[in-house]
């Protein structure tokens, strides 16, 4: 019933193999374990436990090893589990599980909701937030449907789930930056220092919502989920058309 | 104002096109067209919107040049400049506000006409009332007019 992808780099030390694998026979819900190599790929191995008919497909790592799997079961009947190990913040709310404990205690629970995902052109998709590589404050143009935004930003965060956004709509990606004056002579930055600068700092944050949207910046810039490059500017940034189903927790945010 | 805010323009950000969102937006940086809410728009000190803005309630500290329509409420704050006509429902414009402009209140118009025309109708008939009187006092002698030599000529 249950097929595990274990990304065992993310375990410190070997004997915790060993106790997430017992404790998971301990509660029952034991299975077939992988693990993702040079040999076979994440999404290789998706493919393979979807072939042998396994209804639940588990990761046991990290956002990188979830967001190979999500992007492969989105639009499939097979659900997704997600024990968590080294994974972000974001990750652990949305599944609603901060150790790898309440992670295996909540695929026993098999609760199951269906969420969009981010998808890149590429085909390479996300579950909590996109972020664009940026070494210093760079110009860069957000097409959305009806409207363009143009600014020269420091941050960019295009956002699939996170528990500090409130959502308006399930199919929304949320497009947070920080935006720079274009040109900041030495008075600009002086009144800054000091200060005096009448325009607030939290004035300088955007956010926008938007099912679609293209991303320019002059050169080409990478987009990672957490550290991992998995797309690079030009790029059209899109919710999923279709839902996965992921097995989740009573503590997950998205619930709420 | 509520800030349950679905959409925010920063500062030194330049928006061209058509916004439109169910729930309330704010606006620090630049916008060329049309800004639609159905619930609040608050346009910030640094906002610059060249466009119509529409919503149920609207702030403004910016400056816009545009039509503005409130369905609700219309505050322009010390520091807000519009130049467009408006149209809100209720309207208030603090000391140092700037707008040139037309104003139209579409939910008082009607009662406001009438209370106009009967204003206007009690002035008219004050009037006549004092011209009658006028007509009706004995007229001044011509010796106190005389004194200044307008009638001494013959």
């Amino acid at each position: 019933m249950y097929y595990y992808i274990f990304d065992i780099k993310r375990c410190k030390n070997k004997s915790l193999v060993t106790d997430i694998k017992s404790y998971l026979s301990a509660l029952g819900i034991s299975g077939e374990f992988t693990y993702p190599s040079t040999a076979y790929t994440t999404e290789e191995l998706v493919e393979l436990g979807i072939s042998k008919k396994y209804n639940t497909i588990v990761g046991i790592g990290s956002d990188d090893l979830a967001n190979s799997i999500a992007s492969h079961l989105c639009g499939r009947p097979e659900a997704m589990g997600m024990v968590p190990l080294e994974a972000s913040p974001e990750l652990c709310s949305l599944i609603g599980a901060k150790t790898w404990r309440e992670g295996a205690e909540n695929l026993r629970y098999r609760k199951i909701t269906n969420m969009k995902i981010g998808k890149t052109a590429n085909g390479n998709g996300f579950l909590t937030d996109l972020e664009l590589g940026l070494k210093g404050p760079t110009e860069v143009t957000i097409e959305f449907r009806d409207y363009l935004v143009q600014a020269k930003i420091t941050k960019l965060v295009i956002s699939n789930f996170n528990p500090e956004i409130k959502k308006i709509g399930p199919d929304f990606l949320d497009v947070v930056f920080e935006s720079v004056a274009p040109e900041q002579n030495v008075i600009s930055r002086l009144s800054n220092f000091l200060g005096l600068s009448k325009e607030k700092q939290n004035a300088s944050f955007s956010l926008f919502r938007g099912r679609s949207l293209r991303l320019f910046t002059s050169s080409q810039i990478p987009l990672t989920v957490k550290g991992q490059q998995i797309a690079k500017t030009p790029q059209l940034i899109e919710t999923s058309d279709e839902d996965l189903r992921l097995i989740i927790g009573k503590k997950s945010s998205i619930l709420q | 104002m509520e800030n349950n805010i679905d959409t925010i323009i920063g500062v030194n950000v330049t928006l061209k096109g058509n916004l439109y969102n169910k729930g309330s937006i704010q606006v620090n940086g630049s916008v060329e067209g049309e800004v639609k809410s159905d619930e609040n728009i608050i346009i910030g000190d640094s906002a610059k919107i060249k466009g119509p803005v529409i919503a149920k309630k609207i702030e403004v500290s910016g400056e816009v040049i545009g039509t503005i329509e409130a369905f609700d409420k219309l505050e322009i704050n010390p520091t807000g400049r519009i130049t467009g006509d408006l149209k809100a429902k209720s309207l208030i414009i603090k000391e140092g506000a700037a707008f040139v402009g037309k104003s139209l209140m579409p939910s008082a118009d009607a009662a406001d006409i009438t209370d106009v025309k009967k204003e206007e109708k009690d002035k008219d008939d004050e009037t006549e009332k004092e011209i009658d009187e006028e007509i009706s006092k004995p007229a001044d002698k011509p010796e106190s007019v005389d004194k200044l030599g307008f009638f001494s000529k013959k």
